[in-house]
């Protein structure tokens, strides 16, 4: 009786949570623009696509100080390194599991880190190509290249994971990381 | 991301428009102090005199500083952010409980209590038998019920008994 009457003040059923701080989403949408500005305007000679690269190293080392520093989801022991619980993650989903991770989700916190690392691989030869001890060397411009294709490549396959999880439990990913807030839909739960 | 800063600043309270500003303000030290530590980094084969790179360390540690600082400032804003919310839900759970103990003290039945907190929400006879799909008369009827049940003369007043509550300091009495 009354019950139904609290359902309607959202007291129970569909609930926002408050997830993203503004740090969090200020720094992933200004690497996104880093790296599109990378890959596509800038002149991977001159000094603009230098600057941008360490730009985004910046905003990288920023993120790792605040994965120490900043409040609960935004830190490190939120998004634990553990291939174990992706495989978990992937068999619950496939089975049906209705619960929504309040940070990223066990496979999402691989491709975390699998993009930091990406990013930490390009900034690195990309400063070795302009030092005096390691222009021309071919190595490094190979790994730079490599490392760049497989950035496009793990941001093609994330794309697709926040958009696959979207469909899945109906949570509007992309919107929580420009609010801050995740919509958790009715009948859903949190971990 | 200017759209998106301006977008947070004016939708946001007070709070939330610091916490955006602060974030704002990290991200550009941090990208002033890799800039500095880059071209310091760059600078260590002899190409400037020594001077020159003391004071580029010196602007980079202290910018790296005014991140760390901002940062702890940052923390510190969000927590007091959800305490506060997390204290205005528990008021709220607090006065719903409130609410019941009375309802349930004055024997309200069933209906009279849906209506009761219909009543306490606002909203007017009309629409409240809108809501149930029952006769406005039904409706007059219960209230009418509640309102003897409870000891108070009126819709203003049942709203008051509940105001006393939250008014006062020790719980309901």
């Amino acid at each position: 009786m009354s019950e139904s009457i609290q359902h309607q003040g959202g007291r129970e059923g569909a609930r926002t949570i408050r997830v993203w701080d503004p740090l969090v989403r200020l720094i992933h949408w200004s690497v996104v623009l880093g790296i599109l500005l990378n890959a596509a305007v800038t002149d991977p000679e001159g000094p603009l696509h230098e600057y941008v690269g360490y730009a985004v190293l910046g905003l990288v080392l920023l993120r790792m100080a605040w994965g120490v520093l900043g409040p609960a989801p935004a830190r490190f022991s939120a998004i634990p390194f553990s291939p174990n619980a992706a495989v978990r993650h992937v068999r619950d989903t496939v089975r049906g599991d209705r619960s929504v991770h309040l940070s990223h989700n066990p496979l999402g916190a691989l491709m975390v880190y699998n993009i930091w690392m990406t990013l930490g691989v390009i900034c690195a030869t990309g400063i070795m190509m302009g030092t005096t001890a390691f222009f021309g060397v071919g190595w490094v411009e190979d790994a730079h290249e490599l490392a760049f294709n497989w950035l496009m490549l793990s941001v093609v396959l994330h794309v697709l994971g926040v958009l696959l999880d979207q469909r899945r439990t109906g949570v509007a990913l992309v919107k929580a990381m420009v609010s801050g807030d995740k919509n958790i839909p009715d009948g859903w739960s949190t971990k | 991301m200017i759209k998106w800063i301006t977008e947070n600043l004016r939708s946001g309270d007070a709070d939330a428009r610091r916490a955006v500003l602060m974030a704002a303000m990290i991200v550009v030290q941090g990208l002033c102090a890799a800039f500095y530590m880059g071209d310091a980094i760059l600078d260590l084969d002899g190409s400037e005199p020594l001077a020159h790179l003391v004071l580029e360390s010196l602007v980079a540690t202290v910018l790296c500083l005014g991140v760390l600082f901002f940062m702890l400032e940052l923390r510190r804003l969000l927590a007091r952010m959800d305490q506060a919310k997390q204290g205005l839900r528990a008021a709220q759970g607090e006065m719903s409980a409130v609410i019941d103990t009375f309802f349930t003290r004055w024997g309200l039945t069933s209906a009279e209590r849906e209506v009761g907190l219909l009543i306490l929400k606002g909203v007017d006879n009309e629409n409240i038998a809108r809501i149930r799909g029952r006769a406005v008369g039904t409706v007059r009827a219960q209230s009418a019920s509640i309102y003897g049940k409870a000891g108070v003369d009126g819709r203003a007043q049942l709203i008051s008994v509940f105001m006393e509550e939250l008014l006062a300091s020790d719980g309901p009495a």
